[in-house]
């Protein structure tokens, strides 16, 4: 008998009933509770989240789910009414899906940039904020817990909540700062009631709380952070204690060990120049404190330190340029995520013209240029961080020694939602120096420029209405971190370059170690504005920075080692190209952005060339060889084996000449973070002093350069044959090298890997395997043709199934440029919509 | 014909429910299938039916004012299943029809052991 038999068959008079009836009681009772467990189970899984799995009803319900992505997709002509609008705000939208906004007010600027932001970014704008805040456990769980407790230790909430208190009631960026999230707020308001929120909220299922000043100083403490934290004085530690002062000293040194080209090359002001003591010994307890930071830090994502800069910009004067105008280029270098870190817009009303790219969450325009002026911005990359190992004692418990006397450490507790768990609750503890991050043997605290409240914000506010240099530098006063280099070009011909921000400065000590947290040692000042790096129309005409040490040794400030720049090829190839005779074009500008010459391959492959002719090489090593010796451009492209020959010498050379080293003194730091130094030095050595101490390593005996090369060489052929086969005509760089745009949700929606060409030291920089760096960003203007153009790897929406959500990439993979219109040129091309906002 | 209109006018009253956001809806014009269709092998199949129609029509009237292509290739990927876009389509209809039909079937197994106890009873009585 079935189940539904059992409820429908007639009773009749001859069936014995009593039993029957039991039995089919039985059954119905059965089957309702088969029914009862399935509908439980139906109902669990469409309301309630399980595991990785959303709740299944709300999010993929046709009407309010995921799907409604669809709809969101579509780009149309709107009228939108948006509370808090004083006056109607044209919004233009190119084909491209560029955003115009033109407000007859201010405050209506900043609303529709605020609402505009929401519409594409909503989803990455909350996760930069949550990201700030410490709360991203609250959405994807306990994976996060980790970043979060950390976030909360290193303060960008109190950091940002500081910076709203002490900005004047009548300072514009606080009235920016306020109109913009309302702008965020209506979005949000309009989005929840059309059902038109980002998919990834209603596939994580929450809701985005609203948007507030706060929110927009925590993603600027992101970028902030991204930008200016590292561990290095750590890793200095962990590398002095584990190598010996005397080679800590003479391979990670404050000056870089090699050849640069940097900007300012003085004369600077006439201070005496501040002593530079010999690195310490780090004692036992130290090195362990050390070691137990550097791997807490380690267990974090990369994202969130910074990392050596691959950022470039130039500026080259009208007396230089071919079409007698200045020109400027710029292309910062960040992690290439799906949706982009930026999003592009010319904002015009009463007080602001600029265009440029924002970050979504801020109200600024960041890099661009207005009616008079361009600029664009690489990082800086001086020491802003210092840490401090405080001195306790068990009879002074929750106090350090400071100055003479036991000081209580303030506390503050937060509580941190996690998804699928308890809340968790934390106290942070803070010394004079700042927050504890770390207990783990002696308590050490971090003094971070980037905890600094400063008004970065108004500080490009004031940028965007700049009309010359004056105005410019001025501006910049009040940038303090993370420090970065300005590049500037204005409609008269002049060209300037300033690297603003903080550059602490210790009574005494050794800034690049952990120190003493009893106040001998402690952040006295910062350089004084007139005397950081900076130059206003040089006499040749050109000015460069790529992450290199802005100064010469002549400079009497301590700014940081050569663990904390770039290695400097980049600047030296910029350079190069810069200040060849004859005069620059745009088209020059775009060239050198995607040139992909290595400028440290082309000074050690001719030695390398030379060693190798006195060598008794295999088929294949010669094979290799000749393969080098054809390779004149040192340009690392896709399709080059010589690339690939190259790129492995290189890696092989330095583990060759460090790796023995690394392996017998059990060096607690990975060598590839400290790569680039190791590099420098092998660099300056090969060309240099070939007999250094350093290449006798342990374990391999006396030997010099030559040796190491040859040993080196043979192992690199040895691997390539390995992975690529034997011919080394086939080794093409494409095959071992790829980029890729990381989406920030899910992997599948990431573009690529794909073959790229360029590597670490290329002006097109594209370092790692596969590579996710890159230029984030890349504009060129030309003040002589006022012709203004730019692309970012992306697109403006953060919906994958937009047609606007990675629509830029192929341009910019290409290394082409897309003009940057203003209004009134893009209100006359074809496919552009308009919205209406009215208040 | 009764049972046709009265499927019928359940099928909308779901459909309307599931467009004004009310995505359950299915499920709760599922528990009311009895009342028309007392036989569970009828009950089951209308009720899962009902769910199906219901989440069905707006995804399709999603197709045919935006195309979904797009959509479903980053939703899939989202999901993890790269972009097999057929996935989150047939995960949808799948939810849609469960709703139905355990609507459907709860009521119609609550209301055979009403129905049975009071046969039992009555047998009992005579």
């Amino acid at each position: 008998m079935t189940i539904d038999t059992a409820v429908a068959e007639p009773t009749t008079a001859h069936v014995t009933p009593a039993p029957r009836g039991r039995r089919r009681g039985r059954l119905a009772f059965v089957n309702l509770a088969a029914a009862v467990v399935v509908t439980a189970g139906v109902l669990y899984a469409a309301f309630m989240p399980a595991g990785p799995l959303p709740a299944l009803g709300p999010a993929f319900n046709p009407v309010t789910g995921a799907w409604t992505m669809a709809a969101d997709a579509q780009d149309t002509d709107r009228t939108v009414k948006l509370a808090g609008l004083e006056q109607p705000v044209t919004v233009l939208l190119e084909r491209d899906g560029t955003a115009h906004i033109t407000a007859q007010s201010d405050h209506d600027l900043f609303l529709s940039t605020g609402y505009v932001h929401a519409r594409f970014r909503l989803f990455q704008m909350d996760l930069l904020r949550r990201q700030g805040a410490g709360r991203l456990s609250e959405i994807v769980g306990k994976d996060a817990l980790d970043t979060d407790r950390f976030e909360l230790q290193l303060g960008l909430l109190r950091t940002a909540q500081a910076e709203w208190k002490a900005l004047p009631t009548d300072d514009p960026s606080r009235a920016a700062l306020l109109a913009y999230a309302q702008g965020v707020n209506d979005r949000i308001s309009e989005a929840e009631a059309t059902h038109q929120l980002d998919a990834m909220f209603t596939l994580l299922g929450y809701e985005p709380r609203p948007w507030t000043p706060v929110d927009s100083l925590l993603v600027k403490g992101d970028m902030t952070q991204t930008l200016s934290f590292n561990d290095v004085p750590i890793e200095m530690a962990l590398l002095s204690k584990s190598l010996g002062a005397d080679l800590a000293a003479d391979w990670f040194p404050v000056m870089p060990p090699n050849a640069q080209s940097p900007y300012d090359p003085g004369p600077y002001a006439a201070h005496a120049p501040a002593p530079i003591a010999a690195t310490a010994e780090v004692g036992h307890a130290e090195a362990q404190t050390a070691s137990a930071l550097y791997q807490k830090i380690a267990s974090l994502p990369a994202s969130l330190f910074e990392t050596n800069g691959a950022s470039n910009n130039w500026a080259v004067s009208g007396s230089k340029s071919a079409s007698g105008g200045a020109l400027l280029a710029g292309d910062p270098h960040l992690h290439l995520t799906l949706p982009s870190i930026w999003f592009q817009l010319t904002t015009d009303s009463p007080n602001y013209h600029t265009a440029g790219v924002s970050i979504p969450g801020t109200p600024v325009v960041l890099l661009g240029h207005n009616q008079h002026i361009a600029w664009s911005l690489t990082n800086g990359e001086n020491q802003q961080i210092f840490y401090y190992q405080e001195k306790e004692d068990a009879a002074h418990p929750d106090q350090y020694f400071w100055k003479g006397t036991w000081n209580k450490y303030q506390t503050v507790g937060y509580d941190i939602p996690v998804l699928g768990g308890a809340t968790q609750h934390i106290t942070v503890k803070l010394s004079v120096h700042g927050p504890v991050i770390s207990d783990r043997g002696l308590t050490t605290t971090v003094w971070w420029a980037g905890n600094i409240p400063s008004q970065d914000l108004g500080v490009m506010l004031r940028v965007g209405q700049s009309a010359g240099w004056q105005d410019f530098r001025n501006a910049l006063r009040g940038w303090y971190s993370p420090t970065q280099n300005f590049v500037y070009a204005d409609d008269q011909g002049n060209i300037g370059l300033i690297s603003a921000g903080y550059y602490p400065q210790v009574a005494k000590g050794q800034p690049w170690l952990p120190m003493s947290g009893t106040g001998e040692y402690d952040v006295a000042g910062t350089i004084p504005y007139d005397d950081i790096p900076q130059v206003y129309n040089p006499k040749d005409g050109i000015i460069w920075s790529a992450n290199q040490r802005q100064v010469t040794a002549d400079y009497p400030y301590y700014i940081g080692t050569a663990l904390h720049f770039a290695n400097g090829y980049r600047a030296n190839e910029i350079h190069r190209v810069l200040s060849a005779p004859g005069k620059l074009s745009a088209t020059d500008m775009q060239a050198l952005q995607t040139d992909t010459r290595d400028y440290l391959a082309s000074e050690i492959v001719p030695v390398l060339l030379q060693t190798l002719s006195q060598s008794q090489l295999s088929a294949t090593e010669g094979a290799a060889a000749d393969v080098l010796r054809d390779w004149t451009s040192y340009r690392m492209d896709a399709d080059s084996s010589a690339a690939t020959i190259w790129s492995w010498f290189w890696s092989s050379y330095v583990d060759e000449v460090f790796g023995p080293w690394w392996r017998s003194r059990a060096v607690g730091v990975d060598i590839n973070e400290v790569f680039e130094t190791l590099g420098q030095d092998l660099e300056a050595w090969t060309l240099g002093d070939r007999t250094n101490r350093t290449f006798s390593a342990p374990g391999v005996g006396a030997r010099t350069a030559v040796e190491a090369q040859q040993a080196a060489f043979r192992d690199a052929i040895t691997l390539l044959t390995r992975s690529l086969g034997p011919d080394p005509r086939k080794w093409s760089w494409g095959r071992v090298h790829q980029r890729e745009l990381v989406n920030l949700a899910a992997g599948s929606l990431s573009y690529g890997p794909r073959p790229d060409r360029g590597d670490a030291n290329t002006p097109l920089a594209a370092p790692d395997f596969p590579s996710s760096d890159g230029p984030s960003w890349r504009m060129v203007v030309d003040w002589g043709t006022h012709n203004f153009q730019g692309v970012y790897p992306g697109g403006q929406s953060e919906n994958p199934a937009s047609t606007w959500y990675d629509n830029h990439v192929d341009t910019w993979w290409d290394g082409l440029l897309n003009p940057m219109l203003n209004a009134g040129a893009a209100a006359g091309t074809s496919g552009v919509k308009t919205w209406s906002m009215q208040p | 014909m009764r049972l046709y209109g009265s499927v019928l006018l359940a099928a909308l009253l779901a459909l309307t429910g599931v467009l004004f956001g009310l995505w359950w809806a299915p499920f709760v014009v599922g528990l009311a299938v009895p009342v028309v269709a007392r036989r569970a092998r009828l009950a089951l199949p209308i009720g899962a039916a009902i769910g199906l129609f219901s989440w069905l029509v707006p995804l399709a009237a999603g197709e045919v004012r935006y195309g979904l292509g797009p959509t479903t290739q980053s939703l899939a990927a989202v999901m993890g299943f790269g972009r097999t876009g057929a996935v989150p389509v047939v995960l949808t209809l799948v939810v849609g029809t469960l709703l139905g039909l355990a609507g459907a079937w709860l009521a119609s197994a609550a209301w055979a052991v009403v129905v049975g106890d009071a046969r039992v009873d009555a047998l009992r009585n005579e």
